[in-house]
């Protein structure tokens, strides 16, 4: 259930191509981060391997594509300063993203060597996690499936090529601060504070309802119990009345 | 520990709707600490509160408080992205990124602490923060795409790992000392850069409200010196392109502007450094038979300024002349210096005559305030003397003076006209503006401390000579404000002659205590160039009675033709009294003195 980028409206007056690309990266990013969470723990998998993989890649993917526009935006001469202010917020978002997927690959890499799959006994922590990350992954490909294809020897495969594509990105990260001269701290926020409650109003019960698990799970179990103690109450009271009334109609009839 | 047969008994945590496995009791885990190192509970318990405080393992109640408590209350391990192991930085944008999801899912009730830190990151990344918005929103719909208790453990893991490195005000974090702990203090980098900061601590600092007022002290002095600063006289060259003030202030010019004489008041060190200054100090010290010290020090300049080649000839040559025995102009130093000296002749190097030439300076430093300061002479802004007649004066003036010894007074001539800010100096001028109400002093002199004046304070009130003119000597000080606000202005002559009355008697006492002026010559001399006091200029000064001061000093001024100075006989002036100021004025000083004195006395 992939939802459609309701943000680009948030942001008011916004090239929507190069929004789209970038928030397609932001995404991407954001799941990416999920998946190495979920690394080392008990949802850790071949297929979660394989998730990270395909998500990395993607992600660079974008990454390039985002850098290639935003450069030649920021170095044509004749653009407006309001253009120019905006581009320069959209390199700082692009920056930003790059530098937590680096952040992530970089750890996924520590994370993939110290827990490897292929091994007799598996030592992955017990962190209650057990479910898997399809969904997650799928949300990042913008598919509605995975499919997985991978050899069963991704884990330790996977960590060489990692490794080369953390240093690519190293690079790209270098040439983006050498080529394109943009002060990061001179960029104003179109957002303001708490501006994320905005557009996720349309949260949903149901996730309200698991998430206040969480927090208040002494509260939460016994309001339950009680809440159960109500209802077989009512019920036990309600059979009682049935029964009085019952009885009451057989002895005025009979 | 998580073996399932030897490790940590993992029981399954019930929440309403969901259960979530993997979840284990802290009796439990105490217990296991306890068996597998073979410990007491106690330290198992502490054991495991650490691992507890680092993050290893969170606790599913209360999650505020880091702590392991041995009873049934829930733990889980914590997903190693999570451990603090890595050490891995702590990124502030993922705290953001942290609050600004809670803020959604708490649907804008966070935390008072946590409410704070929102605002605070918001406000120093904000050019991050369309950044941060996007990634929360997205990261919060990610999550949403797990199964329920994945959401839920997930959300726990990040709220404890933020516990642990934001902790809530209150609680004491176990990040506080982090992994980088003490390095260890035998290892040879730390013990060098533990010496380093010891030495560092050790050496002298000057506090800073010290060394401003020397600053201020110093720019006070200087700056009517300065010709960008202040207007010079006849014109800045730089300006007018005239270059009259050049010509003026020529090294070796035969007469020296009152500036130039001026600066050679403020120390020592000003007087040597200017050659004319120079010159008529070494005249002086001719006179005085020390000349030799003069030219010690002047050598031993050349040495340390001097190329390398020569060094260590002229580091021979100094001694044959100066330091051996029976040399031809040998100069006194103590015993100690001279040892030092020779024994550093051995290996001659530049700086090898310093403890010798310090000691020289010094000793012409308090001779300098002992000369009558023949050398000094003030240019008229009107050139209207003839530069031979000043010469011969000057030359008159030195001989009388040196035939007669250290002697006083203050020959002020005063000059007509608009001069008005002639030079007046140091500590005895102080003290004398101090005594003559109304007494000019100029800007110099009140940036100069007046010991003096102190001192004579300081004498006793019975040395002290009064006449109905002056009140008691506190109502004195006052009195410079009124002498440095009339500054600008020519006071007509009968007032000075006043002044120069009172300031006769302020001599007389001033003489009465000779030590206190000893004492206060080396002051005198640091406060300006030897003390050379002259309030110059626009008072006639009575000329005291010489008394055997030593350290009384005197400057002789450029005088008018019309003025002509007569020598002062210390031996004749003893026994002065207040009331015969005026009669012991009369051997000193210029006519035109004891003409207004008649006119103010009348």
């Amino acid at each position: 259930k992939p939802e459609c980028c309701c943000l680009s409206a948030s942001t008011g007056n916004m090239d929507g191509e190069e929004f789209t690309m970038l928030d397609a990266l932001n995404k991407v990013t954001a799941c990416y981060r999920h998946l190495v969470i979920a690394l080392g723990s008990t949802s850790d998998s071949q297929n979660l391997r394989e998730e990270l993989k395909k998500t990395r890649n993607k992600a660079q993917e974008l990454a390039v594509a985002n850098r290639t526009k935003l450069t030649a935006l920021l170095k044509d001469k004749n653009i407006s300063k309001d253009d120019r202010a905006e581009y320069e917020r959209l390199w700082v978002l692009f920056t930003s993203s790059v530098e937590l997927l680096e952040v992530d690959m970089k750890r996924s890499l520590e994370i993939g060597q110290d827990f490897p799959l292929k091994v007799p006994t598996r030592h992955l922590i017990q962190t209650g996690m057990t479910g898997s990350t399809t969904t997650v992954a799928a949300r990042a490909m913008s598919v509605q499936n995975m499919k997985y294809e991978a050899d069963a020897n991704i884990d330790t495969v996977d960590l060489k090529e990692l490794e080369t594509e953390i240093a690519q990105v190293d690079q790209m990260m270098e040439e983006m601060e050498m080529k394109v001269q943009v002060a990061p701290w001179a960029v104003e926020a179109k957002q303001e504070a708490g501006a994320e409650l905005k557009s996720t109003v349309s949260v949903g019960n149901s996730s309200v309802g698991v998430i206040s698990i969480c927090e208040e799970e002494p509260k939460e179990t016994v309001e339950g119990e009680t809440g159960l103690m109500k209802v077989f109450a009512g019920i036990i009271f309600t059979g009682v009345l049935l029964i009085a009334g019952i009885l009451g109609y057989l002895v005025v009839n009979l | 520990m998580q073996d399932p047969k030897t490790g940590v008994k993992s029981q399954t945590q019930r929440l309403v709707i969901t259960t979530i496995p993997h979840a284990i009791t802290g009796e439990d885990i105490v217990a296991w600490i306890a068996n597998r190192f073979k410990i007491d509970a106690t330290e198992a318990r502490a054991m495991g509160t650490m691992m507890v405080a680092f993050g290893y393992i969170y606790p599913l109640q209360d999650h505020k408080r880091l702590m392991l408590k041995p009873d049934t209350s829930l733990y889980r391990f914590q997903t190693p992205y999570f451990w603090p192991a890595q050490q891995w930085p702590v990124e502030d944008t993922d705290y953001a990124i942290y609050l600004a999801k809670r803020n959604i899912r708490k649907k804008g009730m966070l935390e008072l602490y946590e409410q704070e830190q929102y605002n605070n990151l918001y406000k120093w990344m904000n050019h991050k923060w369309d950044f941060i918005v996007m990634q929360a929103k997205e990261q919060y719909r990610a999550g949403k795409e797990r199964k329920k208790p994945d959401r839920v453990v997930f959300d726990c893991q990040e709220r404890a790992y933020w516990v642990v490195h934001r902790p809530p005000p209150g609680t004491v974090s176990a990040m506080d000392y982090g992994h980088d702990r003490m390095v260890d203090p035998n290892m040879e980098e730390v013990k060098v850069c533990i010496m380093f900061t010891q030495q560092c601590i050790m050496r002298p600092r000057v506090k800073s409200s010290v060394s401003i007022g020397a600053l201020v002290k110093y720019t006070t002095t200087y700056k009517e010196h300065d010709p960008f600063l202040h207007a010079c006289l006849p014109s800045n060259p730089w300006l007018t392109d005239d270059v009259t003030y050049w010509t003026l202030n020529m090294p070796n010019v035969e007469i020296p502007t009152k500036m130039r004489v001026e600066r050679w008041t403020f120390s020592f060190g000003e007087l040597l450094m200017d050659p004319r200054g120079r010159a008529d100090f070494r005249l002086f010290l001719k006179k005085e038979f020390s000349g030799e010290n003069l030219a010690f020090w002047e050598a031993c300049e050349d040495l340390k300024w001097g190329a390398a080649e020569t060094m260590k000839e002229k580091a021979q040559q100094i001694y044959k002349t100066f330091l051996a025995r029976g040399a031809p102009r040998w100069i006194n130093i103590d015993g100690k210096t001279m040892d030092i000296t020779v024994k550093g002749l051995a290996h001659p190097h530049r700086y090898v005559l310093d403890a010798a030439q310090t000691h020289i300076y010094m000793l012409m430093k308090k001779v300098s305030d002992l000369i009558p300061q023949s050398s000094r002479k003030l240019k008229r802004r009107r050139p209207s003397l003839s530069p031979i007649i000043l010469r011969q004066q000057e030359e008159e003036q030195k001989a009388k003076l040196a035939a007669s010894g250290p002697v006083d007074i203050t020959q002020l001539c005063r000059f007509t006209a608009p001069v008005p800010h002639l030079a007046v100096y140091t500590g005895i001028c102080e003290a004398q503006s101090t005594a003559s109400p109304g007494f000019m002093t100029l800007p110099n002199s009140a940036a100069c401390p007046s010991p003096i004046s102190v001192a004579i304070d300081s004498t006793p009130a019975s040395e002290r000579r009064f006449d109905g003119n002056g009140g008691p000597s506190s109502s004195h000080f006052p009195s410079i404000a009124e002498a440095s606000v009339s500054e600008e202005e020519n006071q007509p002559p009968a007032p000075k002659s006043r002044m120069a009355l009172s300031l006769s008697r302020l001599l007389r006492r001033g003489c009465n205590a000779p030590s206190v002026f000893a004492s206060l010559s080396p002051k005198c001399a640091v406060a300006s160039g030897g003390g050379k006091v002259q309030p110059l200029g626009v008072e006639p000064l009575a000329q005291p009675q010489p008394r055997r001061i030593a350290n009384f000093f005197q400057i002789k001024v450029d005088i008018p033709p019309e003025c002509r100075i007569y020598p002062i006989d210390s031996e004749d002036e003893e026994d002065d009294s207040p009331d015969t100021a005026r009669g012991g004025v009369k051997e000193i000083i210029c006519p035109w003195e004891t003409v207004t004195k008649q006119e103010g006395t009348g």
